[in-house]
């Protein structure tokens, strides 16, 4: 469904992007991870071009995005549903007005729009709040509104950018159920950028770990992260181990 | 060429508005410069319309008032009251109206009835108000009219004779230094005053001038030769000589009293007698010191102080002595008379010494003796007065005292025959009374002498009388002493009798003289001198005594060196004044030059010591209400020009800081310099000035700027219209170099509406205008958006 050839991108005299390269198919689950700074939310955003690569190419369905005109890259946009680190929820307008500003704009009839919107809000449990400014949220809650933004437009591909970093625990597993039973039971392609471990070993179809805007290792969560071929990806192997460990131990009561 | 035209304008029209947004941006402008000009309009009005009327309510609506008469503040009632009653009794049914008071002067509007506008009233209305107390002079408001100044005083005839013939004028006059032409009628003033402009250019004053020493003795004689030696030249035609008496010019009446006060104060200061100490010679113009206020004599080699006294040598004698004149300090200040020399304002060696005279203290003492002296005058007057009485009663005494004397010679002539018999009958004699009696007549005479003398201090012709009494008293003297010999005869009879013989003969004799004495004169000059010292005791000599002292405080109390800088300044001002009579001035065309006419002034003045200059018959002066009014079309301009400064600066800060934050952002979040240190500032720099939200920012300020200048009027004093564009643009292009500060966006929503597909015009509409400033482009928004 998309092919990412070559991308690269450089601010300044920092290469954020270098060469990348990733294949993502249809309903795959494909988790972005890497220490901070490696290029992960830069890549994310060159996918709809939110931020312009210096080169390469994204063929989603055989169209390249990079060469789109300005008109087209609306429209596959409209196709691309994007959850954003920190919700970017348009302040002045209610919850409602959020999900239903994408398909207003895009044509759709006021209360068809306003209907798609609430079925939205309420597939992520905000059907009691469409009226509610931003402000008046919790930011689980207006992560919430994010995604059902985002898939108000029922798009092919799904695009998060690390989701849950402007979250405390307990609202990140909000947004991690939602965002598992989008994964699993919706079969929605996702490209997800998260350092939310256990999210990635239960949901990922595909762990890419990147370091320095390349991709240092890649493949199936059970080998990226027994088995790591890169420091990165032993470095994870050892952060699971130690979670695992200090779990057990928190359980048990040993300190 | 049409094609392309064509083709141009549907690019254009495709690109630019094609976009909703772009159309909005013109809505947005379009709106802005009506709004803006409209308030700038309004404002430039309302302000351009109170300053009319009140100057309107100042001097009246044009041709309401026809004379402003100036009357000094604090005479301003009694001004108003006489100007009302010249206007009942010289212009019944004028209007006045009290106008504003500047500079200690207020002004009074007088409208004249219109049978009253004439030639005559305008050229007599300085003696008709003549009588206003306070008044400080009247100008001429009536209107329509045209004032043409610097008209010499000769040409003025002529010049308002020509322009009485012009159609349109109603008549001309002399107005101060000017010529007044009233018009018809408004219609007919640009007419006129055309016409006027052409007249004067038609002509010129042709002004000869002669240096010191040159001077004709009669300008005006010679003024006319010449004039007519020019018309005799056939190409001139028209020459006239326009001179004045100088004997009426003011500046000789100036002059003439700057010379006497100069003589004034060059007697009255302190005269400086130097005399030279050994082998010292002075010269004018040297400086001496003295010691003045300062507790220290001036020290050889030391400075000058302010202390000491100056002295400069105006004169240098023969004899080596030396007149000066003091220039530092004052005369009455000098300690010790002792001179020092005077180098560069060191003091020099001891060179002389000198005497100072003061005139003014002189002048002074003089007056104080005198008042004294007028003060004791009554006294003296009584005093003599009674003098004059006791020397009558003297008078009265001597006719009887020489009567007593001739009968006691008799006696004695009658005893001397029989002396020898009556010798014992001689010592019966008694000669005590005629003795006392002759006492007592010296005694009066004294007396009378002794007033007579005071009375010669008043009245010198008493000098006989006191002469011929100092005469009488001697000769009473001498028979007193004849007398005291008479007693002794008895023991002598023979003696005796030749004696009372001599006695007789010479007693006969002094008698004789005695009788000589005029006493009826004498008595006569007593009665005239009693006459005239009672006049003296009706003199006021209290008023003469107070008007003594009061003289001697009006005279000036100048130091001397006040008065030598004063006729310093007197000097350069004499110095510096051309006297009129120098000046001879020919009227005549315009074509003939100082070149043609050169010759032929030279030819009739017999020489070439003269100067030649050309100067305009006169100048039209500006309409002074229209000179306002202009004005206030200017300060109209630049009102409108500033509010619509103000509007852009406010426009561009509200509406369009938000697209340019855009423009700007949509530039710098893709494209990052990679360039190295040197060549990113160099972009920078260039960015400044080129980056597309300043390239709006500039386009947008310079737009609406000018529109706003051109539809309100406006105008910035000293800035030529190619900088109102360019002024805007200055403007537009800060404005977008702080677009991000004063109108910042929300990124996050931005990319938001971006990750959701919405246009750009759609990302402005619905997310950026509605978070932007409130402003023009935030209502005009409103109509557009779908969420509202």
């Amino acid at each position: 469904m998309l092919v990412i050839q070559n991308l690269y991108k450089q601010f300044g005299s920092l290469v954020a992007v270098n060469g990348f390269n990733l294949s993502v198919r249809t309903g795959e689950t494909v988790v972005l991870m890497g220490p901070s700074g490696c290029g992960k939310s830069t890549t994310i955003r060159t996918i709809n071009r939110l931020v312009e690569p210096d080169c390469g190419s994204i063929m989603l369905n055989g169209s390249n995005i990079l060469t789109m005109e300005p008109d087209e890259l609306r429209e596959v946009r409209k196709r691309i549903g994007f959850v954003f680190q920190h919700f970017n929820l348009i302040g002045r307008l209610s919850t409602l007005e959020n999900v239903m500003l994408g398909l207003v704009m895009s044509g759709m009839k006021r209360e068809t729009a306003e209907s798609k919107a609430t079925e939205s809000l309420t597939k992520v449990g905000l059907e009691n709040h469409l009226h509610h400014k931003p402000d008046q949220l919790s930011g689980g809650q207006q992560q919430r509104v994010g995604i059902a933004r985002a898939l108000a437009y029922e798009p092919e591909l799904m695009l998060w950018d690390e989701p849950t970093a402007s979250l405390d625990p307990i609202l990140v597993r909000e947004v991690l159920v939602v965002m598992e039973d989008l994964a699993r039971y919706r079969a929605s392609t996702m490209i997800v950028v998260t350092h939310e471990l256990p999210f990635a070993l239960r949901v990922a179809d595909r762990i890419v770990l990147m370091d320095q805007g390349n991709i240092v290792e890649e493949g199936k969560p059970s080998q990226v992260f027994i088995n790591p071929v890169s420091d990165i990806g032993r470095k994870y192997k050892e952060l699971i181990e130690y979670q695992m460990n200090t779990s057990a131990q928190s359980l048990s009561g040993k300190a | 060429m049409k094609c392309f035209l064509t083709k141009t304008r549907k690019t254009i029209i495709r690109t630019f508005f094609s976009s909703s947004f772009n159309r909005d941006i013109v809505i947005l402008m379009t709106v802005s410069i009506a709004i803006g000009s409209s308030l700038a309009n309004v404002v430039a009005m309302s302000a351009n319309t109170y300053f009319s009327s009140t100057i309107s309510t100042l001097v009246g609506d044009y041709g309401e008032f026809d004379l402003l008469v100036n009357v000094r503040e604090e005479m301003k009632e009694d001004g108003r009251v006489q100007i009302e009653k010249v206007i009942e009794q010289v212009f019944p049914g004028a209007k006045l109206k009290e106008g504003p008071t500047l500079n200690g002067l207020t002004s009074f509007l007088v409208g004249l009835p219109g049978q009253n506008k004439t030639k005559q009233t305008y050229e007599t209305i300085e003696s008709i108000f003549g009588s206003v107390p306070g008044l400080s002079g009247i100008s001429i408001m009536t209107e329509p009219r045209v004032t043409v100044k610097a008209v010499p005083d000769g040409a003025k005839s002529t010049v308002i004779e020509q322009i009485m013939h012009i159609d349109g004028v109603l008549f001309a006059f002399r107005d101060g230094a000017s010529v007044t032409v009233i018009i018809q009628s408004l219609e007919k003033s640009s007419y006129v005053n055309a016409e006027i402009e052409k007249l004067l250019g038609q002509y010129h004053i042709i002004d000869i001038a002669f240096p010191v020493g040159s001077e004709p003795e009669n300008p005006m004689r010679l003024g006319e030769q010449i004039a007519d030696a020019i018309r005799d030249e056939k190409a001139a035609g028209y020459a006239e000589s326009v001179s004045v008496d100088s004997k009426s010019n003011d500046m000789v009446y100036m002059v003439s009293t700057m010379l006497e006060l100069k003589r004034f104060l060059m007697a009255y200061a302190t005269k400086v007698n130097i005399t030279p100490a050994a082998g010292v010679t002075f010269r004018t113009g040297d400086i001496i010191t003295f010691q003045g206020t300062g507790s220290n004599a001036p020290v050889p080699g030391g400075s000058l102080d302010a202390a000491n006294v100056l002295v400069k040598v105006t004169k240098a004698e023969g004899d080596r002595s030396a007149e000066g004149m003091v220039i530092q300090g004052d005369g009455t200040q000098v300690a010790n008379n002792q001179a020092y020399a005077v180098m560069n304002t060191v003091i020099g060696d001891p060179v002389g010494t000198a005497i100072f005279q003061n005139p003014r203290k002189q002048l002074g003492d003089a007056l104080n003796q005198t008042a004294n002296f007028v003060r004791e005058i009554p006294k003296i007057a009584q005093d003599a007065q009674k003098m004059t009485g006791v020397a009558n009663n003297a008078l009265n005494s001597y006719s009887g005292s020489i009567t007593a004397v001739e009968q006691t010679l008799g006696s004695l002539a009658s005893a001397g025959t029989t002396i020898q018999t009556a010798t014992s009958g001689l010592a019966n004699l008694d000669t005590s009374a005629i003795q006392l009696q002759l006492t007592n007549s010296s005694r009066a005479m004294s007396g009378l002498v002794s007033t007579l003398q005071i009375i010669r201090l008043v009245n010198p012709d008493v000098s006989s009388s006191i002469n011929e009494l100092t005469a009488t008293q001697q000769n009473l003297t001498n028979l007193q002493d004849t007398l005291g010999a008479i007693d002794n005869v008895a023991a002598n009879a023979r003696q005796a009798r030749s004696a009372i013989d001599n006695i007789v003969v010479n007693g006969n004799s002094m008698v004789a003289n005695l009788r000589t004495f005029d006493v009826n004169g004498a008595r006569q000059t007593l009665t005239e001198t009693g006459s005239s010292i009672a006049q003296l005791q009706q003199f006021n000599t209290p008023l003469v005594a107070a008007q003594l002292q009061y003289l001697g405080a009006a005279v000036p109390n100048l130091k001397d060196e006040e008065m030598n800088r004063s006729i310093n300044l007197m000097d350069q001002f004499i110095t510096g004044q051309a006297l009129p009579s120098q000046r001879i001035q020919i009227l005549t065309k315009s074509s003939i030059t100082t070149e043609f006419a050169g010759p032929i002034i030279n030819r009739v003045v017999g020489h070439n010591n003269l100067s030649l200059y050309t100067s305009v018959v006169g100048i039209i002066e500006p309409d002074p209400r229209a000179q306002v009014m202009m004005i206030l079309t200017q300060v109209k301009a630049i009102l409108a020009g500033m509010i619509s400064l103000i509007v852009v600066i406010l426009f561009l800060t509200l509406d369009h800081t938000a697209i340019m934050t855009v423009i700007r952002r949509k530039r710098t979040v893709n494209k990052t310099p990679k360039e190295k240190r040197w060549k990113r500032l160099l972009l920078g720099i260039k960015n400044t000035f080129t980056a597309p939200e300043c390239l709006y920012g500039m386009g947008v300020g310079a737009l609406i700027l000018t529109a706003m200048f051109i539809l309100s009027g406006g105008g910035i004093p000293y800035l030529p219209w190619i900088g109102v564009p360019f002024l805007g643009a200055v403007i537009g292009l800060l404005v977008a170099n702080n677009s991000e500060k004063i109108s910042p966006i929300s990124v996050d929503e931005v990319t938001a509406g971006e990750a959701l597909g919405l246009s750009f015009d759609e990302v402005m509409r619905e997310i950026v205008i509605p978070n932007g400033r409130p402003g023009l482009l935030q209502t005009l928004n409103r109509r557009k958006m779908k969420f509202k």
